[in-house]
Order: structure tokens, then C-alpha cells, then sequence
């Protein structure tokens, strides 16, 4: 969502780029694309399949945010065991009065034991970290990209954390 | 008072013996990094991140530990040295749970800045992910060791500066870690003075006052050097 930042910007992208799919506008397969902005780290089976899958289909594969680029609060649950965690959101937590119960649908996700950012599991062309990532950095690598340039951070001086 | 000639990145420089190397380049204007460095106490060479070549010295010194010889030829901006501080700022990053985001040092952090000016884009390590405590026993002030970058700026100000010594390391390796006393809770401290150097020393969202929320943390690291400074004048 953050890409909606770049404001009216996103006029000229729309001028090089057909955006296909968009997970807020449609469910469509993912068709060969040229260009995905990846946005998330993979925590469960459902993201690890998903990302291999994007990574087949994309040439290039940008990781958007600090979550898909180090995890960022997505990644604090590594410093505990995955049950404590998920019994203390479902079971043991004080706002769940001692009713709760531990989702067991098959068609729940199953959560990985860590967190890891994608440049873990898959190849990351690009990257563009920040929380929430710096409209003017996406809109630099996105118009980079579409010129086939390569976009360098380090020179741009748009570095962004947190 | 002698003068002594050393070469900088090509550029003559004179200046008097026993200066270090970080000092001469700092009063000319030549960028290096640091983190453990902190005008007013004593330099220890932690960080890693102030190495520089000397012509006739194989391995990487750091400047803040080094002392200036004549005609030494320095150099701190070789593609060499800008790689370790890469690698060095990523391993920061690596070693102890940052998460920018919800710090209290947001926006106003040292780690934050040295990522930007090394050009910390990603990081290529695996993160540790280390089990870390916060210790919130004091009345003022928290410590959270996700953090805490071992830097020891806040052992050697409160040693030094204030003389309480509360502060000290412990451990090796991974496991090393910033204790109060010995290895007590900060609240329970008796060496603790509550003067808040520390809090201004910490490069990072480690050490904080309670009542600052996320990202309006206001360090002022200069205080310390000002007040080393103010104590040396004669009244």
C-alpha cells in the first residue's frame, strides 16, 4: 500500500507499467511480470510458497519495507519459541478471559518456527527499506527500473529505517 | 612545542605528536566514523568502524587508538576501508534485535545514521535474533539490550565522568552484555547516582529516560565533553 504514497506520481508509472496484480485489487495468478514489489517477510509455509512462486515468475524482484528486507516487527517473535508465542495470543493472554482456543482449521497457515527476510529464501534484486518505505526511494527505483537503470541507494542519499 | 608532518589521503597535515589520528582529522575535517568513540573518555577501539591504512603497517589500526608519528601516511577513504565499515555496521545490525521502527531513538539514532552514511541498504548477514532482557528497575531510566551495540561509551562516563562506576561487561562474545553492579537488577543498584550520563552517552535507543515515547528520544552526547572540560578550569 505504501506504493499509493508516491502520489500522483503513480500516473507515470502507470505510463510504463501495466500494473497485473495487486493483492488489495484482485486474485488473479500471478502472470510472468517484469517487475514485483515484494512487501513482508515469509513467517509461515503459505508466504514461502508464495514468494518462490513470485520469483519464478518476475525478472526483477524488489523487496519493499523493512519487514521484507530485515524483518523488522514481524521478526520479534524470533526471540521466543513459536508455541509460547501463539499460546500466549490465543490461550494464555489476559484479553482472551481464559476462553481462548488455538485455531485449528487445516486451512489456517501454518507459521514457520522463525521469521526470516526474503533475501533469506529467494534472490532480491532490489531493495528498498524503510517503515513505512520513503515515497520519493520507491518512486526513484520505480522510475530507474522502468528506464532499465539500475537504481543505487547508496548514492541517492534516500536511505530510510524505521 | 614541536611540530610534526603527517599525510592524510594525499594532503600534508602538521600538527603535534601525541595527538591520535582520529583527533587530526577530526580538527581538519576528514570524515571517520566512529560509535565507541565519545569526546571526554577514554578511546577504546571498540567499534571497529575509525580503521585506517598506514603506509608500512599491514593490518587496519583504528584512529581513535593510534597516536600520530611524523611523516606517517594515512589514508581513510580506500575502497578497502569503506568495505569493513559496511560489513562492520551490518554485523551491528545482525548481532541484536534493531527495530527501528518502534525505538524510541527513531530518527535520532547514531546506528541509524552510520547505516545511511555507509550506504546500509540491506543486510547480507543471518540476524542472531539473541534472547535479550530489558531492565526497567529503575525509577527513571530503562536499559534494553536489544539495542545495546557494546560500544561502552555508558561504562566508561560513569566510570570516568561521574566516578560511580555502576556500569561494567560482562561475559565474552555473543553472550556479553552491559551489567549494573554485579549483574543486578539497575533499580537495586548501589553505585547508581541516577545522573543520567549514561543516557546521554548511549549512541542508540538502549539506555532512555521513561517518560520519552517512541522516536522523541533527545540525546545530547556533547554535555559529556563539556562538562570534562569545565571541570579542568581553574576558578
Amino acid at each position: 500500500m505504501s506504493l499509493l504514497d508516491i502520489d500522483e506520481r503513480i500516473l507515470e508509472v502507470a505510463k510504463l507499467a501495466d500494473i497485473v496484480k495487486c493483492p488489495v485489487v484482485d486474485g488473479k495468478e500471478l502472470p510472468e511480470v517484469d517487475i514485483t514489489l515484494v512487501e513482508g517477510a515469509v513467517t509461515s509455509d503459505e508466504h514461502l510458497e508464495e514468494i518462490l512462486h513470485i520469483r519464478k515468475q518476475s525478472k526483477i524482484l524488489v523487496a519493499l519495507g523493512d519487514c521484507a528486507v530485515m524483518t523488522n516487527v514481524t521478526g520479534m517473535r524470533n526471540y521466543f519459541e513459536l508455541d509460547d508465542c501463539l499460546n500466549t495470543a490465543y490461550k494464555t493472554a489476559i484479553s482472551n478471559d481464559g476462553q481462548g482456543e488455538m485455531p485449528a482449521s487445516p486451512f489456517v497457515m501454518h507459521l514457520n518456527q522463525k521469521v526470516v527476510p526474503l533475501q533469506e529464501v529467494v534472490h532480491v534484486d532490489h531493495v528498498i527499506p524503510g517503515c513505512p518505505p520513503d515515497a520519493n526511494t520507491i518512486f526513484y527505483v520505480l522510475s530507474e527500473l522502468l528506464n532499465n537503470r539500475i537504481p543505487d541507494l547508496s548514492d541517492v542519499k534516500k536511505l530510510h529505517y524505521g | 612545542m614541536t611540530t610534526i608532518t603527517i599525510q592524510v589521503n594525499g594532503k600534508q597535515l602538521a600538527t603535534e605528536p601525541d595527538k591520535t589520528i582520529l583527533e587530526v582529522c577530526r580538527a581538519n575535517d576528514i570524515e571517520i566514523l566512529t560509535m565507541c568513540h565519545l569526546k571526554g573518555v577514554m578511546d577504546v577501539g571498540a567499534c571497529r568502524l575509525c580503521l585506517v591504512e598506514i603506509e608500512g603497517i599491514n593490518k587496519l589500526l583504528s584512529a581513535c587508538t593510534t597516536k600520530v608519528a611524523a611523516n606517517m601516511v594515512i589514508r581513510t577513504d580506500t575502497e578497502r576501508i569503506k568495505k569493513y565499515q559496511r560489513i562492520t555496521t551490518e554485523l551491528f545490525f545482525a548481532e541484536r534485535n534493531h527495530v527501528c521502527s518502534v525505538c524510541v531513538a527513531n530518527g535520532k539514532c547514531e546506528l541509524q545514521q552510520l547505516g545511511y552514511k555507509v550506504g546500509m541498504d540491506h543486510i547480507r548477514y543471518p540476524f542472531l535474533y539473541p534472547k535479550c532482557e530489558l531492565d526497567s528497575s529503575h525509577a527513571w531510566y530503562v536499559i534494553d539490550h536489544n539495542r545495546c551495540i557494546m560500544c561502552t561509551r555508558c561504562v566508561r562516563v560513569c566510570n570516568e565522568v561521574e566516578g560511580a562506576h555502576n556500569w561494567d561487561v560482562m561475559n565474552r562474545g555473543t553472550q556479553v552484555r552491559v551489567i549494573s553492579d554485579f549483574n543486578s537488577p539497575w533499580g537495586e543498584s548501589v553505585t547508581c547516582t541516577s545522573c543520567g550520563k549514561c543516557v546521554h552517552a548511549c549512541p542508540t535507543g538502549a539506555i532512555w529516560p521513561k517518560a520519552i515515547v517512541q522516536g522523541q528520544l533527545e540525546k545530547k552526547p556533547g554535555i559529556i565533553n563539556e562538562l570534562v572540560e569545565k571541570r579542568k578550569m581553574k576558578l
